[in-house]
């Protein structure tokens, strides 16, 4: 029997979690019992940014990673991060097969094998103020935890205010930030209805987890049981993505519920924010070099 | 030899005291930047990379003053040969404890120069560099241990003064 | 192996690491990798530097030194002896007299930092000598500081119910709120437990002094404002959104260099012990919290705590036992382990044992980190004992000992939580 070690940094509630508990079920249930995976959950064993590198140095066997987190590392772990690209669960997905040739072949290079990518729900704008253009956004002490919200906030003329999860909600009870970005999900899950009074459903990005192996735990797997793994990850895959659409429609019922005005978002704003979205990408493809033209070109062309 | 140490756990000391300095910056910018609208990307992260050097570098100074605390109720209780025995059993599984910690944490540094391994915050440092001050840091607690171990060794450690433990 | 064996074998392994004298984080570092050696197939090595090096660098505790450091700046200054004699006419008249300063300090201190440490370090470092010197016995003075200082985690801000809140998907906010009650009731039975102890033990307790009119001990009070001051600016800054609760403590430092410099003790001499102090006696904590990150991630490769816990689970017990054995749990492991690692370790399982019971998550949080509050000061491995033991020089066993009627109170104070819920929910329920 063999026994592989499972970190993850999301709560057992969060659905990302849940599907990985399914996956580790059914690997066990097609193998007999063969490969045994234990899902630490909640970052029991390893923390968000420790993940990835644990998987690679085969302190963990699979682990999965928030993959826009690792954008400074290599850009086109950035690329379902870009703002406006695609703002739809089909372009979504049209994305991410575009990116994956590339991503496969990097994660190969780090000693990883990708089993399978889920979403998470779009991501939108968080006020206490109603916003009908950018220009509303102006000079809002705006939360940034990634280099890509920072420049979102730097082109809005918003003020950036670097504020970890943890204190969240404490720096929105005390006013030290009135705006952010995030997904419908994380929204209701830290009860940012609480302070915040509007939604706006403008799906700046759809970001994307990663579950990675290690290569040589993986390769030393015999085939049928490689086959068994790579047949409950295509599933889980599957899973995660409605999982992921679900979550949406109930996070946003859970803000309603709970008082927040939710709304698509003016025609303004959001021409507005496509324009700033355009100057980000540019500004990742200067940085991505020909890797991130080819990935955006093929995304491009199979829209 | 003697001298050359004693200058090695002081300077290490200090290099850890001026990390405590730099942990008060980084949070006084976080607020000033915040207040006064200007932005100081990453001053969390360097926070914490400072708060690491304090951590790590002051291990040795700490430890030669006998301010690292241990149980002593059992030492205490012998004599002669005796607690000579148990006191250089207690310090080498302290060195080789420590030099483990100092093996794997140079391992880290070398791995996340390897890896290519860069922080994914704002700040975006490739984290090898500020790994160092813990590769330093239980380097240099390695030797002061394996320092003490010699000492105990030939009869010629002291004990550490205990003078801040009371405070008149 | 079954788990009873695995953990009797690593209890053995922890008694004779630090029964053999050797240091306390080393002696974690020990266990942790004799466990995941004996007991799990994964190599330590690595994945012990990874860990450590996460969690010394970790922004979130970063309010730890820079605390640490406030309360050696404070201690050079004549601060803790102008609070004493603000304070001394209005305690004078309660048996105990001055030792209640010890959990008043502590109670008003929890509600600017997050963490049971640096309560303990900041405040003892103030109290301590000012208590000796008006000859208050030791026993009083360590056990009436390292009970009281575990508050810091019960008392808004709170480092470990931010971590429950996201683990449990519960409000922060209501968790914070539903910690006041609680921690205030802990308080007064605490100041209960010395008045009872004075009245019994009357020649224990300094004399105290003359007696004074109402109006004289409102001119004492005046001796208050400087403390009152540093604390309220404090408190300030995170309210109105100036700084976080883990920034505020900067803001504490530099509260406390303007006192120092205002009375005229700020210079090189005072301004290089404090540094190098602080950096010491942090760095000592930080040994220890190195080595219990090692033991919790060598806890998780072998999966004893949540082992332990499923098979509380599996009993399928009525509420009340539930809670009852869940209780003893995180009590006996509070013993060996340090008390978010506990929760982070078991939230996965426990939590949904919980909820199937129909128990309310934010009482919940509150009853777990009570159970947290004990772990800090129960042997072998209790956080608070520790600092106490660097700051005083006593042996261990001695401090378990004198805490050992606050374990107590804080275990009656679960039992009131049982029987009186409202204590934890009622608050938040208003909001
Ligand atoms: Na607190
Ligand atoms: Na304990």
């Amino acid at each position: 029997q063999t026994q592989w070690d499972m970190a993850t940094a999301y709560p057992a509630f969060n659905f990302h979690t849940q599907n990985n508990v399914q996956f580790a079920k059914d690997v066990q249930a097609a193998t007999n019992g063969a490969l045994d995976i234990t899902v630490h959950s909640g970052a029991s064993l390893f923390k968000a940014p420790e993940i990835k590198r644990a998987v690679q140095g085969g302190q963990a066997q699979v682990g999965e990673f928030f993959m826009v987190s690792f954008q400074n590392e290599w850009p086109l772990f950035g690329l379902d991060g870009l703002p406006f690209l695609a703002s739809s669960w089909e372009d979504a997905r049209k994305l991410y097969e575009a990116q994956k040739p590339a991503l496969e072949k990097k994660l190969d290079q780090q000693n990883m094998v990708l089993l399978y990518s889920v979403a998470w729900p779009p991501q939108g704008i968080y006020t206490k103020q109603p916003i009908t253009s950018a220009a509303d956004l102006k000079g809002m002490k705006w939360r940034v935890y990634s280099p890509t919200t920072a420049r979102i906030g730097e082109l809005l003329g918003a003020q950036p205010v670097t504020i970890q999860e943890a204190e969240l909600s404490q720096a929105l009870a005390t006013g030290v930030v009135d705006g952010l970005i995030s997904s419908s999900a994380t929204g209701a899950d830290n009860k940012l209805y609480e302070h915040l009074k509007y939604y706006y459903n403008v799906q700046a990005w759809i970001p994307k987890n990663a579950v990675v192996v290690n290569k040589r735990a993986f390769n030393a797997l015999d085939a049928d049981t490689q086959a068994a793994v790579r047949k409950a990850a295509a599933e889980a895959e599957a899973r995660g993505w409605e999982a992921a659409k679900a979550v949406d429609a109930k996070s946003i019922a859970t803000l309603q519920d709970n008082g927040m005005v939710v709304e698509p978002g003016t025609e303004q704003l959001r021409r507005d924010l496509a324009a700033l979205g355009q100057t980000i990408v540019q500004e990742w493809l200067n940085n991505a070099g020909d890797d991130g033209k080819t990935v955006l070109d093929a995304f491009h062309a199979a829209r | 030899m003697r001298k050359f140490l004693d200058g090695l756990y002081a300077t290490s000391g200090w290099l850890a005291g001026l990390s405590m300095i730099g942990i008060l910056l980084m949070v006084l910018l976080t607020i000033i930047s915040r207040i006064l609208g200007f932005s100081a990307p990453g001053t969390d992260a360097y926070a914490g990379y400072a708060m690491a050097g304090a951590g790590f570098l002051a291990l040795a100074s700490t430890l030669k003053r006998g301010e690292h605390i241990r149980v002593t109720l059992v030492l205490g209780m012998l004599k002669g040969k005796a607690r000579k025995a148990l006191e250089l059993a207690a310090l080498a599984i302290a060195t080789l404890l420590a030099g483990f910690l100092a093996y794997y944490s140079a391992r880290l540094v070398w791995q996340s120069w390897q890896f290519d391994d860069i922080s994914v915050g704002i700040d975006a440092t490739p984290l090898w560099i500020p790994q160092i001050v813990m590769a330093l840091g239980t380097a240099i607690f390695f030797i002061a241990f394996l320092d003490e171990f010699v000492l105990e060794l030939l009869g010629k450690r002291t004990q550490p003064t205990q003078e801040e433990y009371n405070y008149e | 192996m079954s788990e009873i064996a695995v953990s009797v074998t690593l209890v053995i392994v922890l008694f004779a690491l630090l029964g053999g004298s050797v240091w306390v984080g080393l002696t974690l570092c020990g266990v942790a990798l004799f466990g995941m050696e004996m007991f799990s197939s994964r190599p330590a090595g690595d994945a012990m530097a990874m860990t450590i090096w996460g969690s010394s660098s970790s922004w979130t505790l970063t309010a730890l030194p820079l605390f640490v450091w406030m309360g050696e700046i404070l201690y050079r200054t004549n601060l803790s002896e102008s609070m004493f004699r603000g304070l001394a006419p209005w305690v004078n008249a309660l048996p105990g007299r001055l030792l209640h300063t010890n959990v008043i300090g502590c109670t008003i201190f929890a509600s600017v930092s997050g963490s049971s440490a640096a309560t303990c370090a900041t405040v003892g470092k103030m109290n301590i000598p000012e208590l000796r010197k008006r000859g208050y016995p030791d026993e009083q003075i360590i056990g009436s500081l390292g009970g009281p200082a575990t508050l810091g985690l019960l008392i808004p801000p709170s480092i470990i119910l931010i971590v429950y809140g996201v683990a449990a998907e519960a409000s922060i906010a209501k968790l914070f709120m539903a910690g006041v009650l609680p921690g205030l009731l802990l308080a007064g039975l605490f100041s209960g437990w010395l008045m009872l102890w004075a009245l019994r033990n009357p020649d224990k307790v300094p004399k105290a002094d003359d007696s004074l009119t109402f109006k004289q001990k409102l001119w004492e009070s005046r001796h208050l404002i400087p403390v009152v001051v540093l604390i309220a600016s404090v408190v300030a800054s995170i309210y109105t959104g100036v700084a976080t609760a883990t920034e505020a403590a900067a803001i504490g430092v530099v509260g406390a260099f303007i006192l120092s410099a205002s009375q005229g003790a700020l210079n090189w001499q005072t301004f290089r012990d404090s540094l190098l102090g602080a950096t010491r006696l942090y760095c000592m904590i930080a040994l220890i919290l190195a080595g219990a990150a090692f033991l919790t991630l060598s806890m998780g490769y072998i999966g004893l705590p949540r082992q332990l816990a499923e098979f509380v689970g599996s009993l399928n017990l009525s509420p009340a036992m539930l809670i009852l054995a869940l209780g003893l749990f995180y009590i006996v492991i509070g013993c060996f382990l340090d008390g978010i690692s506990t929760i982070v370790l078991t939230m996965g399982v426990v939590l949904p044992i919980i909820q199937a019971a129909g128990i309310d998550p934010i009482w919940f949080g509150i009853f777990l980190v009570i159970t947290v509050e004990t772990a800090q000061i129960t042997p072998p491995v209790g956080f608070n004992l520790f600092v106490l033991q660097s700051m005083t020089g006593k042996q261990i066993t001695y401090i378990a000992r004198v805490c050992a009627p606050y374990f107590l109170l804080m275990v009656a104070a679960l039992v009131l939580l049982w029987f009186f819920p409202g204590l934890a929910t009622w608050l938040p329920s208003q909001m």
